[in-house]
C-alpha cells in the first residue's frame, strides 16, 4: 500500500513539471514583448525597461529558468510586480475565504448529491427520476454568475435573508462566517451537484441490473442496505472520479464566485492579478490550482483501492 | 432480460416524417430547434433588434422593460433587447469555432497518440499538464499575454478543450486497436495510413460528434465567464458576458440587465447540451449507459 | 407427503416494445416437503421466470405475475405485503443462480454476505452471523473457513463461488431451496461435486429443492419428481424413473433423442446413430397460442392440435400428460 501511495505521489512529478515549465515558457515564448505587454498598453519606454529588468527578462532563457526554478523549489514565486510584496505571502492571506468556500461546496454538493442519484435510479422513470434529471440538465447549462445573481435577487434583495455580498473570517464568529457562506456555495455547487447526482443515478442504475443485486433481493434484505451497501459501493468508484473532474469545476467556478459575491480569496486574487497584469502573481496561482488539482487526484486515486478490492496496487 | 429497443423493432414500411423524428429524438430535436432558432437570431440580429444596440442615450438609462425597451436599457441607455440579440453572435461565433477546431486538432493528435506509442508518451504528458490547469485559469493566463480580441479569446479557449478530445479520441483508437479485425488487418499488409483512414477513423467520429457538443457548451460558458471577469472579448463588443458584467454595478435597480442575458446564456448552453445528450443516446449507446 | 409450495395456473407476463410476452403461461405443480423436484426445458421455456415467480422477484417496471396462485405452507404469496415477502426471501424460501462469478457481490466479503443473511432473519448480533457462516462454509466444505470469510470473492474459483452461494442460501434452514441452473457455468467435474453436495445437504436438512434445468442428465441424477416446460406450459409430469422409461410427450422425446447415449451399440461401421433435434423454433410468446404450443414443431399434429389446447390425461403413477396423440 505504502508502495503504492510512492508511486502515486511519483506520477504526478511529470504533470507538475509540465505545469511549471507552461507557465515559464507561457510568458517568455508569447508573441510580442512580453515586459510590454505587462507594462501595458500606455508605458513609458523606461516603465518597459524597469518590468524587464525586474523579471530578469533580459537574460539568457536558460539561466531564468534555471533561476526560476531553484526558486521556486524553495518556496519562493517570486515578487508581484505592483505591489512588491511576495507572491506567496499574498496568496497567504487570500487562501482562507477559498478554501472555506471550496469546502463548505464540496461537503453541501456531494452531500445532497449522492442520495439525489441514489434516489433517482432507484425510481428509474418515475416522477422523482424525472424531476431530479430535469434539474441536473438545467443545472449543468446555469452559468455560475448567471446563478449567483438570481439567489443574490432573491435572498439578499427581494428578501433580504442573507447578505448581498462579502465574507466573514471565521474569527467573526460561526453564524456570520457560515451566513457569508450560503449563497456563494450554492451558486457554486449546483453545477457540481448536476455532474455528481447523474454520474451517481447513471452509475446506480447499471450496478441495479446486476445479477449479485438479484442475489441480495433474493436474500429479503432490506431496500436501504441493497441500494446503500451492495449497489452504491459498487457504484462508488465513477462517482468518486467525477467527484475528482469536478475539482477542477470547482476552481474555476471559485475565480467567478469570489468576484461576484465580493470575497477576497486566491480566486479575486487571480482576476485582480490578470487585470493588472501582474504576471507573477497569475503565474503562482496557476501552479497551486494545478498542484490543488493533482493532490486531489492523487487522494482519488488511493481511494479507489479502498472501495473496490479487486483494485491491486 | 434482453430489452428490445426502438432500434431492433421492425421499421420496414415505415415512412420517414419530421413527426416520427422528434417523436423518437425528442432531445435531439428540442435541442437542435431551439440551436436553429438562436442562430437564425443571430444571423438576422440586425433585421430583429429594435435599436441600435451601441447607440447611447444618457437621458433613457436604466429604464425597466416596457413597450419601447422590451427587456429595459442599460446605464448607458443602450437597448438591451438588441444588446441581447446582438450578444448571440459572440457566444455562438466562439462555441462553433471553438468545437470545430478543437475537434480537428483533437483528432488528429489523438488518432496520432493511439497509433504512435512514441508520439503518444509525450503528447499525453502535455495533455496531463494542461489538465491539470483548470480551464477558465489557463484561458485567461493567455488572454493575459496577448491583447484583447475575439481572436485570442477563441485561442484561449481551444488550448484547455483539446486535451479532453484528444482523451475521448485516443481512448477509441485503443480499444480499436485491439479487435481481431484490426489485428487481421494489420497482419493482412494493410498500410498504416489506410488502416487508420478506413477502419480507425470511422468509429472515432460518434464519440467525437457528442464530445464537441459538450467542448461548444463549455466554450460557451468560459466565453461568458472570461468576459464577465473583464478578460474577454472587448468592452465594447456587446456579448452576453459583457453586458452582464456592465450591469452588475447597478444590478440591485436593473436586474434586468444580467438576469436576461444570463437567461438567453443558459438556454443557448441547455439547448447545445440538450442536443449533445440526444446524439449521445443516439449514436454512442456504450458512453450512454456510462453517463 | 404434503405439499409445501403449491402453484397454481400461474401466468406471468413481461411487457416489451413488440407487446406482451407470456413467459409463463398457466403452470401449476407441487412441491412436497424435502423433495427434489426437477423443472426442465430448453432455455426460453419460462423456467428461470416461474422461479423469480414464487419468490416474487420479477422485475416490477416489465414484468407482473398477471393470474394465478403461490401457496407457501398454506399462504398465498400473491398476495402477500412486500415486506412480509422480504422476511420470507432467503429464510423460508431461498434461491441461487446460474453465475456464481456475477451472483456474489465482488466488494464485499464472503463472511459479510453468508452472515448478513443470518443477522436479517435469525436476528442475531453480527459475532453469531459470523460464526454461523463459518459452520455454513465447513457445512459445504470449504477448506480453512476462518480464512475465507474474510475473503473477496475474485479471490475464489467458481466451484466454490457455488458453494459460497449455497451456503448463504442455506445458511438460514429453508424450506425451499431453488437452485436456477446452479451448476451449468461450472467444468463438468465440478458440476457432479455441487450437485452431490446439494443432495447431501438436502437429506441432512430436509430442506425441498426445485432444480431449474436444462439438462436431462442432471435431472436423472438428482430429481424424484420432473416437470416438463414448453413456451411458457407444463407438457408433462412424471416421477424421475417413468419419465426415463416412458417419455409421452412427444416433446420430452424429443429432448431424450438429443442426448448423446454411450449404451447403445455402434453399428458395423463404428459409428453411433445420429443424435435428434428437434426441428424448428420456439414460438413467438408475444402471440396468443391458439391450441398446443408444440404443435408447431410436432411430428403428430392434427388440426385438433393446432386448435385446441390439450387437457392432461392421467397415465397413472403421478404421471400426467398434456397431449392429444398420446396412446395410453
Amino acid at each position: 500500500m505504502t508502495a503504492y501511495i510512492v508511486r502515486r505521489l511519483f506520477a504526478t512529478l511529470p504533470v507538475m513539471a509540465v505545469v511549471a515549465l507552461f507557465v515559464f515558457f507561457l510568458l517568455r515564448l508569447a508573441p510580442g514583448d512580453p515586459a510590454a505587454i505587462i507594462a501595458g498598453d500606455d508605458a513609458t519606454s523606461e516603465a518597459i525597461a524597469a518590468v524587464r529588468a525586474k523579471l530578469g527578462l533580459d537574460r539568457p532563457l536558460v539561466e531564468q529558468f534555471v533561476v526560476w526554478l531553484w526558486a521556486l523549489l524553495q518556496g519562493d514565486m517570486g515578487v508581484s510586480i505592483f505591489s512588491n510584496l511576495p507572491v506567496t505571502r499574498l496568496m497567504a492571506q487570500r487562501v482562507e475565504p477559498t478554501i472555506a468556500l471550496t469546502l463548505s461546496t464540496l461537503f453541501v454538493a456531494v452531500s445532497l448529491a449522492i442520495p439525489i442519484g441514489v434516489v433517482a435510479a432507484w425510481k428509474a422513470r418515475k416522477l422523482v427520476d424525472r424531476l431530479v434529471m430535469g434539474f441536473a440538465v438545467l443545472g449543468f447549462a446555469m452559468p455560475v454568475f448567471v446563478l449567483a445573481y438570481v439567489l443574490i435577487y432573491f435572498f439578499a434583495v427581494q428578501w433580504q435573508l442573507l447578505p448581498v455580498q462579502g465574507y466573514q473570517p471565521l474569527s467573526a464568529g460561526l453564524w456570520p462566517f457560515a451566513e457569508s457562506l450560503i449563497l456563494p456555495s450554492v451558486a457554486l455547487g449546483v453545477t457540481y451537484m448536476a455532474l455528481i447526482a447523474r454520474i451517481t443515478r447513471a452509475s446506480m442504475l447499471e450496478v441495479l441490473q446486476q445479477d449479485y443485486i438479484r442475489t441480495a433481493n433474493a436474500k429479503g434484505l432490506a431496500t436501504d442496505r441493497v441500494l446503500l451497501l451492495h449497489a452504491l459501493k459498487n457504484a462508488s468508484v465513477p462517482i468518486v472520479t467525477v467527484i475528482g473532474i469536478g475539482i477542477a469545476l470547482l476552481i474555476s467556478g471559485v475565480v467567478i464566485t469570489e468576484t461576484v459575491f465580493n470575497i477576497p480569496g486566491l480566486g479575486r486574487l487571480t482576476v485582480d492579478a490578470v487585470l493588472k497584469r501582474d504576471y507573477p502573481i497569475v503565474q503562482g496561482l496557476i501552479l497551486v490550482f494545478a498542484a490543488a488539482k493533482v493532490i486531489v487526484n492523487l487522494v482519488i486515486d488511493i481511494s479507489y483501492a479502498f472501495l473496490d478490492p479487486r483494485i491491486r496496487y | 432480460m434482453a430489452v428490445i429497443t426502438d432500434d431492433l423493432a421492425p421499421s420496414a414500411g415505415r415512412q420517414f416524417s419530421l413527426a416520427t423524428a422528434i417523436r423518437r429524438n425528442p432531445t435531439i430535436a428540442f435541442g437542435g430547434i431551439l440551436l436553429a432558432l438562436l442562430i437564425v437570431m443571430a444571423v438576422f440580429a440586425p433585421l430583429i433588434a429594435t435599436h441600435d444596440p451601441f447607440k447611447l442615450s444618457p437621458v433613457n438609462r436604466l429604464r425597466p422593460p416596457s413597450e419601447r425597451w422590451w427587456f429595459g436599457t442599460d446605464q448607458f441607455g443602450r437597448d438591451v433587447f438588441s444588446r441581447t440579440i446582438y450578444g448571440a453572435r459572440v457566444s455562438l461565433i466562439v462555441g462553433l469555432s471553438v468545437a470545430l477546431i478543437s475537434s480537428a486538432l483533437g483528432l488528429a493528435l489523438g488518432l496520432a497518440c493511439g497509433y504512435f506509442k512514441r508520439v503518444d508518451g509525450i503528447v499525453m504528458r502535455i495533455m496531463d499538464g494542461l489538465m491539470a490547469i483548470p480551464s477558465i485559469l489557463l484561458a485567461i493566463a493567455l488572454i493575459t499575454l496577448a491583447r484583447p480580441g475575439l481572436g485570442i479569446v477563441i485561442v484561449a479557449i481551444i488550448v484547455p478543450e483539446v486535451p479532453r478530445v484528444v482523451r475521448v479520441v485516443r481512448a477509441v483508437v485503443l480499444s480499436i486497436r485491439g479487435q481481431p479485425y484490426i489485428e487481421s488487418a494489420i497482419a493482412g499488409g494493410t498500410k498504416n495510413l489506410k488502416l487508420l483512414l478506413r477502419h480507425v477513423l470511422p468509429n472515432t467520429l460518434a464519440p467525437l460528434i457528442v464530445q464537441s457538443t459538450y467542448v461548444c457548451a463549455s466554450a460557451m460558458l468560459i466565453e461568458a465567464s472570461l468576459s464577465f471577469l473583464g478578460a474577454g472579448v472587448p468592452l465594447e463588443v456587446p456579448s452576453w458576458g459583457n453586458i452582464i458584467s456592465q450591469g452588475k454595478t447597478f444590478f440591485q435597480i436593473a436586474p434586468w440587465t444580467i438576469l436576461i442575458p444570463g437567461a438567453f446564456l443558459a438556454v443557448t448552453v441547455l439547448a447545445v447540451n440538450l442536443l449533445g445528450d440526444g446524439l449521445r443516446d443516439r449514436l454512442d449507446p456504450r458512453l450512454a449507459r456510462r453517463l | 407427503m404434503s405439499a409445501i409450495l403449491e402453484v397454481r395456473d400461474l401466468h406471468t407476463q413481461f411487457n416489451t416494445l413488440d407487446g406482451v410476452v407470456r413467459a409463463v403461461d398457466g403452470v401449476s405443480f407441487d412441491v412436497a416437503r424435502g423433495e427434489t423436484l426437477g423443472i426442465v426445458g430448453e432455455s426460453g421455456c419460462g423456467k428461470s421466470v416461474t422461479a423469480l415467480s414464487i419468490l416474487r422477484l420479477i422485475p416490477p417496471e416489465t414484468g407482473r405475475i398477471a393470474q394465478g396462485s403461490i401457496r407457501f405452507e398454506g399462504n398465498e404469496l400473491t398476495a402477500l405485503s412486500e415486506e412480509a415477502m422480504k422476511s420470507l426471501r432467503g429464510h423460508r424460501i431461498s434461491m441461487i443462480f446460474q453465475e456464481p462469478m456475477t451472483s456474489l457481490n465482488p466488494v464485499l466479503t464472503v463472511g459479510t454476505q453468508i452472515a448478513e443473511n443470518v443477522v436479517r432473519h435469525m436476528g442475531v448480533p453480527w459475532s453469531a452471523a459470523r460464526e454461523r457462516a463459518r459452520e455454513m462454509l465447513d457445512l459445504v466444505r470449504i477448506a480453512d473457513a476462518k480464512r475465507r470469510l474474510d475473503e473477496y470473492p475474485h479471490q475464489l474459483s467458481g466451484g466454490m463461488r457455488q458453494r459460497v452461494m449455497i451456503a448463504m442460501a442455506l445458511s438460514c434452514d429453508p424450506q425451499v431451496l431453488i437452485a436456477d441452473e446452479p451448476t451449468t457455468a461450472l467444468d463438468v467435474t465440478i458440476q457432479a461435486q455441487i450437485l452431490d453436495l446439494m443432495i447431501e445437504l438436502k437429506e441432512k436438512t430436509g430442506t425441498a429443492i426445485v432444480l431449474i434445468t436444462h439438462d436431462l442428465g442432471v435431472v436423472a441424477e438428482t430429481t424424484e419428481r420432473v416437470v416438463v416446460m414448453y413456451a411458457g406450459r407444463k407438457v408433462e409430469e412424471a416421477p424421475v424413473e417413468a419419465l426415463f422409461e416412458n417419455p409421452l410427450h412427444p416433446y420430452t422425446r424429443g429432448l431424450m433423442r438429443a442426448i448423446p447415449r454411450l449404451d447403445v451399440e455402434a453399428d458395423a461401421a463404428g459409428t453411433r446413430p445420429r443424435l435428434q433435434e428437434i426441428p424448428g423454433l420456439v414460438p413467438i410468446l408475444t402471440r396468443p397460442i391458439v391450441g398446443c404450443a408444440f404443435a408447431a414443431r410436432c411430428e403428430l399434429a392434427t388440426d385438433r392440435c393446432r386448435a385446441t389446447p390439450p387437457p392432461f390425461v392421467d397415465a397413472g403413477g403421478g404421471h400426467i400428460v398434456a397431449c392429444w396423440e398420446v396412446k395410453l
